[in-house]
């Protein structure tokens, strides 16, 4: 069915009733097409609008494979139940899998019409897609469902309430549905006897209301009947006073009587097992980002002290109120108590030890109990940002990277540290916030259950998001191009209502640039690097990058004023206009667009706090629908072999048992037969003439794409067994004098003496070969073939016969960009040795950064001369490398000592010709040269 | 305004009320209410069940607070002037220096003397005997003992070890005693087996003890010494001699033998053969290498430390005349070669624990076992020079190199220099 490629069926059936006469009529779920919203100009979205004008709205939708067994499903069962219930009630509609239904058709299709209408400008196949799919969906639907028998069955469902809430809706209850409708979202309409005598009283669940309790849990589907609450039997007599019992936020069970078809055990089966899957129906991740679910979260980092407070250093004694001096705390629970008992100790060392050591400070150390604390500070005008983290997840040498990081994002999004902390009604946010940083920082692995992303160590999270940079995927070359000029066409502006002569006013906004994320990674950027780096910085936070990892994402709007910290602080003259800026990201399944606008200047000056502008929104939602053709050619490139060619750690370490040895080594194989490129690595030559060569493209002797490591093996014996033989290596330690004769070796081949190798990267240009300029590949890459820069992306990054490169991260300062190997390489290579390498690997480049960032200071400092003694500690490090050594876990055989493994993690700062960083984790066999990798690398890649 | 720049300020209270003690040095002690201020805020925290440990400020400076045994409060302050980013390597330093002084408070007092507190007032008075030598401590950054800061006696190899060791031997018994040593420009060159068996800390405190009492210029000296671990309460005398300039010999005894009879019966006898080893010794001064022992040229400095032993021994190459402009100064090798080593134990490699129980857990702790795997060595390349350390089960080896030694050939001269060290002195 091809509508399965573009709509999406929402796991919520967010309910518009007061729209139609007829309420179960009026049951609708939005985003059957994506693009679709309730009427003609009411977007989906636009109740979520805030009175400031912000807009966080999130919808999912199923994946794919659900949605092909929800359709299955639907065709089997569900016209038996509509049938069977039409009987009894008035109008059940099968709702379990919340299909459009037929009262939305029209409204169906004015959305096509309207969709149409803005494609018309678009390409043609845009055009098409957007034409034809949600139409054969409208059809589908209705007719093709045959017979089968359903049973009824019990269920529990858990749902958060939150009565409280109702108070800050501050919307007047719902007339006739009462608590139930407003607290838990179910819409139930008594049915009424022809005498206006009562029939029923049992809950049967007519329909839910959007963004509550019961529609976000997924499970409750309407057509149940609500039998018991937390064991207590509930009717509609005696409901409302059930839940007026409810005093504050808490967890309640309900029990559901709903039905299960039983005519086709296979459906069944599929049926069931879509159930069991999605039992926890929403993420962790998504109900911390839709803001429920947080005393829960809350509640299991308690014994884990944490705070964030703001304090006033202008302690008026004249009134001597308690805790005035808190402007705002989080958490207001057990794990802050203590911490929040000692403000006394922030407040007099931030006062005194400015005067004693002549420095703001900085961090303090705490001892609770056996909790060791840092507690990070960060004075703003009179008031003091205070943050404490447990030193088990953030170490001290970060701590000041995490607080920079906070500060700027608070400053994106409200300006200032006053004006995020000193307005009340910025409260509830700021504990969303907050909520997200410890909960982020403290359990990272709880928020990515059941994901497909690789779970995230702590150092892991704390050094990448630490980065001033954004992960990037290197696309080839007509994909990039394609995707640039998309998103130009869009930053163009040159769309009938947005441009000037249209309407005859004055655009409302400026688009200064966008930024495109594909699966979490960027993928374009037309953003000034600051204004790349606020933008990533207010995703991070959000999670909005690991959210678009997934396959959920329905629709995601944000909107909001934010405060680029660039434009900020302007550069002395230069002026930047005066005006406002606003973000708006849209995610669509994979992709996420963030869009920079200015309002002022140029456009008309913003009054108030605008909304978002849906012709705005459409616009980027287009583009992003225009993007999805691109979508086959990017995944191509995700699931593309690594390059560089990256070696699994356990393959170089003989496992305990034979049979898991021989299964490493058949994957070794299956891997090389499947991907090319390794096979070709595996035997690449390691004289030097052939290396100066392969940056360049081997032509003559690249492999076709079907020759196997076989084929290869019986080229040359050497290369064949190539990782064979460095497994073998893997056992015995290293002897430093076999390390000094290869190291002799290495010197000879590079053909360069001394210092050069990497006392700087001169040496590799002075050699006789000559190699051009990498970095300025303006003229090179004109003259690449296509077919050489393919071969660029298969390159090799370590040099010697073997590949020993386990895990990289080039990142480049000047554009804030990293790459390192993507998801989906790191889960390829697992082992059991492996993710414990990649997380050492992160933990170590904490360190390695960390003393990269001592010289950044210091580089003002060059010109002045040598370096006084006494002066600045160890001065600036330009490569640091650290060697471990690991042995298998849990080595069974008591008479050999385990073998050992041992890798080096190396960082290289670059200052020229451009500021990057390249951090580098590969088997020790081989002396590698840093500097010369990274070089190979940022060629390689062309970043 | 900046009350606190450059040198380490110690300021030492009681814990209990806040009594001021004594502050050592600066030029310009901080006033009255900022020390109260120091101590009021960790006195608030204890009160709240929180103890606060340290503190950073901008500009590189630290606070670091420590009680011992419930009655002394030590808070060191150094001032700014050093990067930001050195906190953690700034707070490993100001803990050892904490650890040394109490150390040093006991080794000349007695723990009981001061625990008890009885009278602040002639606590303050005796402690002033203590001056000296916590003064050496804290200008101890200058110079070229690394043990205040390793935990790990400096020593010095002698050209011909078993002659020095049987002679130390002889000596020790025959004055009762069975901790002795050969103490040559502040390092070990001779001792006995038992004084092997003393604390590492006791026996770097008893080093700087010897050198302050040979700085007083007496010839001899026969001085009451607790030492904090073995014998924190019981007094010990250290008899003191001076064999040669720069060359001084100590037992640790009981009440026997006295003084005069040690130095004018025992001394001659089991010494004066020996002037010419002396000699030997004090010639290689702070090479601490024999001149059989053949290194390589490009070697900066170096420091060995055998873990085992707990002795460590250091040496800078660098010619101290007619400078190099390409390489960095001595008295610069010497602090590269300490901050290196701070460097290297905070992030990667084991540190000796601090002898002191009493919230020894510091910020780097947590650091050091967040790797999954075993840091073996590690290096940097910096604007002046390269370092490599690398740690085996038994040896922590620091080396210094010039930027002209390629980085990929670093691993192979520190395992050569490791492994040519071991072998010719057994080290």
């Amino acid at each position: 069915m091809s509508s399965g490629r573009s709509t999406q069926s929402p796991v919520i059936g967010r309910q518009q009733k007061e729209e139609s006469g007829s309420e179960n009529e009026g049951r609708k779920s939005d985003g059957e097409s994506s693009y679709c919203s309730s009427n003609d100009l009411e977007p989906e979205w636009l109740d979520d609008i805030q009175k400031n004008g912000e807009l966080f709205y999130l919808e999912l939708s199923e994946g794919e494979e659900d949605l092909a067994l929800t359709r299955a499903n639907a065709h089997q069962q569900v016209s038996t139940n509509h049938v069977r219930f039409s009987e009894k009630e008035a109008e059940i509609l099968t709702e379990q899998h919340k299909k459009q239904h037929s009262n939305s058709r029209a409204k169906g299709t004015a959305t096509l019409k309207r969709l149409a209408k803005i494609l018309r400008r678009k390409r043609r196949s845009t055009l098409r897609k957007g034409k034809d799919v949600p139409a054969s969906i409208l059809k589908n639907q209705s007719g093709q469902r045959h017979g089968g028998t359903v049973q009824k069955q019990l269920k529990e469902v858990c749902v958060y309430l939150n009565p409280k809430r109702l108070s800050a809706l501050s919307v007047p209850l719902f007339e006739d549905g009462g608590l139930l409708e407003a607290l838990l979202g179910v819409i139930h309409r008594p049915s009424w006897d022809s005498d206006g005598m009562r029939r029923e009283d049992r809950l049967t669940i007519h329909g839910l209301v959007p963004n509550t309790p019961a529609a976000k849990c997924g499970d409750i589907l309407i057509g149940d009947v609500l039998v018991a609450m937390d064991d207590v039997d509930v009717n509609s007599e005696n409901i409302e006073r059930v839940l007026s019992c409810i005093p504050g936020p808490t967890q309640v069970r309900l029990t559901l009587e709903t039905l299960v078809p039983v005519d086709n055990a296979g459906a069944d089966d599929a049926f069931e097992a879509r159930r069991m899957k999605s039992s926890p129906p929403v993420s962790q991740l998504v109900r911390l980002l839709w803001g429920e679910d947080t005393a829960e979260l809350q509640m299991s980092i308690e014994h884990i002290p944490h705070i964030v407070m703001y304090l006033s250093l202008k302690l008026d004694s004249a009134s001597p109120q308690d805790e005035e001096e808190i402007l705002y705390q989080y958490p207001v629970s057990e794990a802050s108590r203590q911490l929040k008992g000692v403000r006394g100790i922030f407040l007099t060392l931030c006062d005194m030890l400015e005067n004693v050591t002549g420095g703001q400070i900085l961090s303090s150390s705490l001892l609770l109990g056996k909790h060791l604390v840092h507690v990070g500070y960060w004075k703003e005008n009179n008031n003091l940002l205070v943050i404490g983290l447990p030193a088990e997840r953030v170490p001290l040498l970060y701590l000041q990277t995490v607080m920079g990081d906070v500060v700027r994002t608070l400053k994106v999004m409200y300006s200032s540290l006053d004006s995020a902390f000193l307005e009340a009604d910025h409260t509830p946010r700021l504990d969303h916030f907050f909520c997200l940083f410890f909960q982020q920082l403290i359990q990272p692995s709880r928020l990515r259950e059941g994901h497909p992303v690789p779970p995230m160590d702590t150092s892991g999270t704390l050094f990448l998001d630490g980065l001033p940079a954004v992960r990037w995927l290197t696309l080839p070359p007509e994909i990039k191009m394609e995707v640039d000029t998309v998103l130009s066409d869009f930053e163009s502006s040159d769309f009938g209502e947005m441009s000037e002569d249209y309407f005859g006013l004055r655009r409302m906004y400026v688009i200064l640039g966008s930024c495109l994320f594909y699966k979490s990674y960027l993928i374009a950027n037309h953003l000034p690097k600051e204004d790349l780096l606020d933008v990533s910085l207010y995703c991070q936070h959000y999670l909005l990058l690991p959210l678009s990892w997934e396959q959920r994402v329905g629709q995601l709007v944000v909107w909001r004023e934010v405060f680029p910290q660039q434009r900020a602080t302007a550069a002395p003259g230069f002026n930047t206009p005066q005006g406002r800026y606003f973000l708006l990201i849209v995610g669509l399944r994979h992709f996420m667009q963030c869009v920079l606008l200015e309002a002022g200047g140029c456009a008309s000056p913003a009054v108030g706090c605008p909304g978002p502008d849906s012709i705005y929104v459409d616009q980027v939602k287009a583009t992003l629908l225009q993007l999805e053709e691109l979508e086959g050619g990017i995944e191509e490139r995700l699931s593309a072999p690594p390059a560089p060619c990256l070696s699994c750690a356990d393959w170089f370490l003989p496992s305990s048992s034979s049979s898991s040895s021989s299964s490493a080594r058949e994957r070794l194989d299956s891997l090389a037969s499947s991907s090319p490129v390794l096979s070709k690595l595996v035997k690449s030559s390691s004289s030097p003439g052939y290396r100066g060569r392969s940056l360049f493209g081997e032509r003559s002797r690249r492999p076709s794409p079907q020759r196997s490591l076989s084929d290869s093996g019986s080229e040359g014996p050497e290369g064949g067994v190539g990782l064979g033989t460095s497994r073998t290596r893997g056992f015995s330690p290293h002897s430093s004098q076999d390390s000094g004769r290869r190291i002799g070796a290495r010197r000879d081949s590079l053909g360069s003496g001394g210092s050069e190798g990497s006392g700087g990267s001169g040496g590799l240009f002075k050699s006789p070969r000559k190699h051009p300029n990498p970095f300025h590949l303006g003229t090179l890459k004109k003259t690449l073939t296509e077919r050489e820069t393919d071969d660029m992306y298969n390159m090799k990054l370590s040099s010697g016969p073997d590949n020993t490169l386990f895990h990289f991260l080039l990142m480049d300062s000047v554009r804030g960009v990293f790459i390192a190997p993507s998801h989906r390489d790191v889960s390829l290579l697992s082992g059991s040795i492996h993710p414990q390498l990649i997380t050492n690997f992160h933990h170590c480049c904490l360190s390695i950064r960390h003393a990269f960032r001592q010289s950044l200071p210091a580089k003002g400092r060059r010109g002045s001369g040598r370096p006084q003694s006494g002066g600045w500690g160890l001065g600036p490090v330009k490569e640091h490398g650290v060697l471990f050594q690991c042995t298998p876990p849990n080595w069974t055989d008591q008479k050999k000592p385990p073998p050992t493994m041992t890798y080096w993690v190396i960082g290289r700062m670059l200052l020229e010709p451009i500021p990057q960083e390249f951090y580098v984790c590969f088997h020790d066999s081989v002396p590698e040269v840093p500097v010369e990798m990274a070089f190979r690398l940022s060629f390689g890649l062309n970043l | 305004m900046m009350l606190q720049d450059g040198p380490v300020q110690l300021l030492c209270l009681t814990a209990n009320s806040g009594v001021p003690l004594f502050t050592r040095g600066s030029s310009k002690p901080l006033p009255f209410s900022v020390i109260g201020s120091l101590n009021g805020v960790h006195m608030f925290g204890g009160g709240q069940g929180v103890s606060l440990l340290s503190c950073g400020t901008g500009g590189g400076g630290k606070v670091v607070w420590r009680v011992f045994k419930d009655s002394v409060m030590l808070i060191a302050v150094s001032g700014g002037q050093r990067s930001e980013s050195s906190l953690t390597e700034e707070e490993l330093y100001l803990q050892r220096l904490l650890d040394n002084v109490w150390g040093c408070m006991v080794l000349v007092l007695g723990q009981d003397e001061i625990v008890t507190l009885r009278n602040v007032e002639r606590l303050k008075r005796d402690l002033r005997a203590c001056f000296s030598l916590i003064d050496l401590l804290l200008e101890e950054r200058q110079q070229s003992i690394m043990g205040n800061l390793t935990h790990c006696a400096d020593s010095l190899l002698p050209p011909n070890p078993a002659l020095l060791q049987e002679a130390m031997a002889g000596f020790a018994q025959a004055a009762d005693s069975e901790c002795g040593c050969l103490v040559i420009h502040g390092r070990i060159a001779a001792a006995t087996e038992k004084w092997c068996h003393l604390m590492p800390q006791e026996v770097v405190l008893l080093l700087a003890l010897i050198k302050t009492l040979s700085k007083s210029g007496s010839s001899s000296c026969d001085y009451p010494v607790f030492l904090p671990q073995t014998s924190p309460t019981v007094a010990l005398r250290l008899l003191r001699f001076q064999l040669l300039p720069g060359a001084d010999v100590c037992v640790l005894c009981g009440p026997t033998p006295s003084l005069h009879r040690a130095e004018s019966q025992l001394l001659c006898q089991f010494w004066s053969p020996l002037v010419d080893s002396l000699r030997d010794c004090l010639a290689i001064g702070e090479r601490c290498l024999p001149p059989s022992v053949t290194q390589r040229q490009d070697v900066l400095s170096l420091m060995l430390i055998n873990r085992e032993t707990h002795r460590s021994f250091s040496c800078v190459r660098a010619p101290s005349h007619q400078p190099d402009p390409v390489l960095p100064s001595r008295a610069r090798c010497w602090e590269l070669l300490k901050l290196f080593y701070i460097f290297s134990v905070t992030r990667y490699f084991h540190q000796e624990d601090s002898p002191f129980e009493e919230q020894t857990r510091s910020s780097s702790d947590d650091f050091l076992q967040g790797f999954s795997h075993q840091p073996q060595q590690c290096y940097l390349v910096t604007e002046e020079c390269k370092c490599y350390g690398l740690q085996t089960s038994q040896h922590q080896l620091f080396l210094l190199l010039p930027l002209s030694v390629p980085t990929f050939a670093l691993r192979s001269v520190a395992n050569q220099t490791l492994s040519q060290i071991v072998t010719s002195t057994g080290f």
